[in-house]
């Protein structure tokens, strides 16, 4: 779940170059993978010795911590988890570790970039000790590495889940970066998605790529249904694309009341658009936002997800009052958000409030690190439809349909991964 | 019998002296070069001629050999002997010669000329530039670019001269929060470019500063006898060292060409356009010189945005290794049409190409292109016979034959090349061949990507998007303009600043 951005810099001239505000505005443009901490490690011009910074809460904090520093290599992660940082390990070799997703042969994510850490910091040549990793923990991670040497090399694991993608910035920059979004902000050109079991490691002077045997692509789909941003391409999918097919799949043979379609904001907008537009009702902005933009499902205690979403979320009078509403979210964790939107409308003046899911119902945890809840903790793990509705308060509920999902996202040698809603998990599994 | 002398010692000058041993001519062929080509040798002694090393960039040393030797026929493969006359001198000495005069070369050799030239005459397809003679001016300019946001903040910066490809950097400066680090890398850039300029006494200017512009380039090259212009099909060199379009800039790490006179992404519109950018300038370079250009002129075109084929750069010879690409398709016999050439009768003889398409890799060792000195010295394996059992050809690049062992000067020292119906099939037998050319205790570096058909869907989405855009301008009138408006200052046009500069004051 976390946000990666690795840069290295190339040829003449290279170590002119100081990367790390670079590494900061993509990492800006990564929140949405996660607010509660960041972490960026580089190799310092000065000392030419491996430097990190860490800390909890938001990433513009970090930019009076490097202020006068330089490096020109850097790799940035952005978390969901407080003290989810990028790992430093000293062996042989000085090597710095960042991960989005998880292997299953460890705890955590750090006890992973700790393991990992040490198969590349032992000294043998990175690029073959990056093959070995993706090889040995084959499921469920994207990552980056930076070693002391200037070297930064990145790869996601056999079984590909999580996204990870590469480009350029002229003829001196290359840049990995989980989405395409965080490449257009820092101003470099989207080259391609790096492949399932694909290794790839850069040095001023070279840039390798390897691709372990019997790799496949098992992205996760719960990148498209809430974590990427809508602006970006992820597994070599147009996200924007993808949500806007959601509502298609909700609008088609939806006959419910309807005066007004209303997105909870913000992931839901394409879904509640497309929606929208195919059963030909008005779409109205519903909602208006004090503070920060916040991304409440990924806070930590249930009180400060109440918090930033009550801040988010205060209705339109005029826009809900004696209407019909349907109501779309991209989908149900816990259910008290909808719990309290729905409230809330209906205090407005909300005659029905139908609420469309854009996703199937998450039944499972995920045990490649995305923050699902256990399973005790999620509504429709636990719940029939009709007491979900009841808990709720709304007139009727939807989810989209396993299959739709699936179907949107399958291709040629692409299988998603849908595990959490009750469907396949990527390197088949098994999971309680 | 027919006696061929040629000058230059890369995997282009194989592939001519491959060209010049197949004509129906059978001619006894003589090569000079700084090293010795294993390809070009081994061509050389089979038709009883001679191979020289010594100096490619010396007139009185190449004209005299050739009429020692009693040639025919001289033909230049690469750049430098043209910025030092050998043309010229050969030519003087009586005896034919494919190359330019130095005067003519000069669209190659000075990038600035180039520019001022294509603006005197009104040539279309070009960009906005400004040259500084010293570090303080450039630093000054590129500065205040950075403050009133003019054309100059995204910029290209080059050495002002031809300079082995090297110093060019490409500096999209659109994110404001990100001046400050663009603005200390063109600063640290431009003493760089004058340090290394001053190796150069042939050249006033020293940096080049360019308007930055995207969009799909390609090379289209031509034959010229000064009268008559004909053009070759196009080629794209990659000049990315690494795949993904990731990494410094090399002479070139692969090229594509084919099926047919243009390539997938450049329409028929869009070639005849950059033909007559092309012709346009060996036509103001004759006026301004008086001379006859004599040889091949090359266009280093982009499909821009602003005006559609633009062109970014000249050579005055075949590149290397779009030579490759053409030469493969070449069905004319080379030395009939040399010889029309020099003999100013271009247009009596008809050029022919094959429809293939031809995909080039080079294989370079690692350290290109940075670093000649890990580059250079390493011992090549290589199994020829497997090469070819796998449908491809080798000509050897920068790579020296000495006591049976072949040993690399510091560049590409291998490029394959492979004729096929479309570009991908090409680029697969291509690649089923980049791991055979071997390095003994060092590593080799080429391009995958180059040929497939993700890259060439990029291409062509690119090509598309810009297309877009300068159809648009077009169908408004707007092709080649560029207004500004700067609050207090009002209306600006960028191009009367680069006539006021660059034109009206030299």
């Amino acid at each position: 779940m976390p946000g990666l951005i690795g840069i290295c810099s190339f040829g003449e001239g290279s170590e002119k170059w100081n990367v790390l505000r670079f590494t900061y505005y993509a990492m800006l443009a990564l929140q949405n993978r996660g607010q509660e901490a960041f972490s960026i490690a580089w190799v310092d011009k000065a000392t030419g010795s491996l430097r990190k910074v860490e800390a909890s809460g938001n990433v513009e904090e970090l930019l009076p911590l490097i202020d006068g520093s330089s490096g020109h290599v850097a790799i940035g992660m952005t978390s969901p988890l407080v003290s989810d940082h990028i790992v430093e390990v000293d062996g042989d070799v000085r090597v710095a570790v960042a991960m989005d997703g998880k292997t299953l042969d460890h705890r955590d994510r750090r006890e992973a970039c700790k393991a990992i850490g040490e198969e590349l910091s032992s000294g043998s040549p990175l690029h073959e000790s990056m093959l070995r990793v993706a090889t040995k923990y084959r499921v469920g991670y994207s990552f980056l590495v930076l070693t002391e040497k200037g070297e930064v090399g990145c790869g996601r694991s056999a079984v590909g889940l999580k996204p990870l993608t590469i480009g350029s910035i002229g003829f001196d920059l290359g840049c990995v970066a989980s989405e395409s979004s965080a490449l257009d902000v820092i101003g470099a050109t989207y080259s391609s998605i790096v492949g399932a079991g694909e290794i790839i490691t850069m040095t001023p002077l070279t840039l390798k790529r390897d691709r372990v045997i019997g790799a496949t692509e098992e992205p996760c789909t719960f990148e498209f249904v809430y974590l990427a941003r809508h602006d970006s391409v992820v597994f070599q999918e147009d996200v924007y694309r993808v949500r806007e097919e959601v509502g298609k799949c909700l609008a088609r043979g939806d006959e419910v009341d309807c005066d007004v379609v209303i997105g909870v904001p913000e992931t839901s907008y394409p879904i509640a658009l497309s929606y929208g537009a195919t059963r030909r009702r008005a779409v109205k902005l519903g909602f208006v936002r004090s503070g920060d933009h916040i991304r409440s499902a990924l806070k930590g205690s249930q009180l400060e997800r109440l918090i930033g979403l009550q801040l988010k979320l205060n209705p339109v009078p005029s826009v809900v009052d004696g209407k019909n509403v349907v109501l779309i979210d991209d989908s149900i964790v816990r259910g008290n958000t909808l719990k309290n939107v729905i409230s809330l409308l209906r205090r407005k003046g909300a005659v029905g409030v139908h609420v469309r899911i854009g996703s199937p119902q998450i039944v499972k945890t995920c045990p490649y690190g995305t923050e699902i809840p256990p399973r005790d903790e999620l509504i429709a793990g636990n719940l029939r439809l009709e007491d979900i509705k009841k808990v709720i308060g709304c007139d009727s509920i939807e989810f989209l349909r396993l299959e739709d999902l699936e179907r949107l996202i399958s291709k040629d040698n692409v299988r998603p991964c849908t595990g959490c809603f009750g469907g396949r998990y990527a390197g088949d599994v098994k999971v309680d | 019998m027919i006696k061929v002398l040629g000058i230059g010692g890369g995997a282009r000058e194989h592939s001519l002296a491959e060209k010049v041993a197949q004509s129906a001519h059978h001619p006894k062929i003589y090569w000079i070069s700084e090293w010795r080509n294993p390809g070009i040798y081994e061509i050389c002694r089979s038709t009883g001629g001679e191979y020289i090393i010594g100096s490619t960039t010396d007139p009185l040393f190449v004209s005299k050999r050739s009429k020692t030797l009693g040639v025919d026929l001289v033909i230049i493969g690469p750049e430098e002997p043209n910025f030092y006359g050998v043309a010229d001198a050969v030519r003087d000495a009586g005896i034919p010669c494919l190359g330019p005069y130095r005067d003519v070369a000069v669209i190659e050799q000075s990038k600035a000329a180039l520019r001022r030239l294509q603006w005197k005459y009104d040539i279309p397809g070009r960009l906005l530039f400004r040259t500084f003679r010293d570090v303080r001016s450039a630093k000054e300019a590129l500065n205040e670019a950075s403050k009133s946001l003019t054309w100059l903040q995204n910029v290209v910066l080059k050495p002002a001269r031809q300079a082995g490809g090297k110093g060019v950097k490409v500096i999209e400066d659109k994110q404001a929060y990100l001046l400050n680090e663009k603005l200390t890398f063109k600063m640290s850039h431009i003493e760089w470019l004058s340090d290394y300029m001053s190796g150069y006494e042939d050249i006033q200017d020293r940096v080049l500063a360019e308007e930055c512009v995207w969009g799909p380039e390609y090379t289209l090259h031509c034959f010229t006898d000064g009268k008559t212009v004909v053009g070759m099909p196009l080629v794209q060199d990659n000049k990315h060292a690494f795949d993904f379009d990731i990494g410094p800039e090399t002479g070139g790490m692969g090229s594509i060409s084919g099926p047919g006179m243009a390539l997938d992404f450049i329409t028929r519109e869009e070639y005849e356009r950059s033909l007559e950018i092309v012709r346009s300038v060996i036509r103001a370079i004759q006026d301004e010189t008086g001379k006859d250009y004599i040889g091949v002129a090359a266009g280093q075109m982009m499909v821009t945005e602003i005006e559609g084929p633009t062109l970014i750069e000249m050579y005055s010879r075949l590149g290397d290794p779009e030579a490759l690409n053409v030469l493969a398709v070449l069905k004319t016999d080379i030395l009939d049409l040399a010889f029309a050439i020099c003999e100013g009768r271009l247009s009596k003889v008809g050029v022919d190409f094959e429809k293939n398409a031809v995909v080039v890799k080079a294989v370079a060792p690692e350290g290109y292109p940075d670093r000649k000195d890990l580059a250079k010295g390493h011992e090549v394996l290589v199994d020829r016979d497997e090469v070819l059992k796998r449908g491809c050809k080798l000509y050897w690049g920068a790579a020296h034959l000495e006591d049976g062992r072949i040993v690399t000067t510091g560049s590409r020292f291998v490029e394959l090349v492979a004729k096929e119906r479309s570009v991908e099939r090409a680029a697969e037998l291509v690649n089923g061949c980049l791991g055979l050319p071997r390095l003994k205790g060092w590593r080799t570096l080429y391009r995958v990507d180059i040929g497939t058909r993700e890259l060439n869907e990029r291409r062509t989405e690119l090509a598309e998007k810009v297309r877009r855009l300068y159809k648009f301008r077009e169908s408004r009138g707007l092709l080649g303009s560029r207004l500004d408006w700067v609050p207090g200052m009002g209306l600006i046009d960028p191009a009367l600043e680069v006539k006021k500069y660059e034109v009206d004051r030299t």
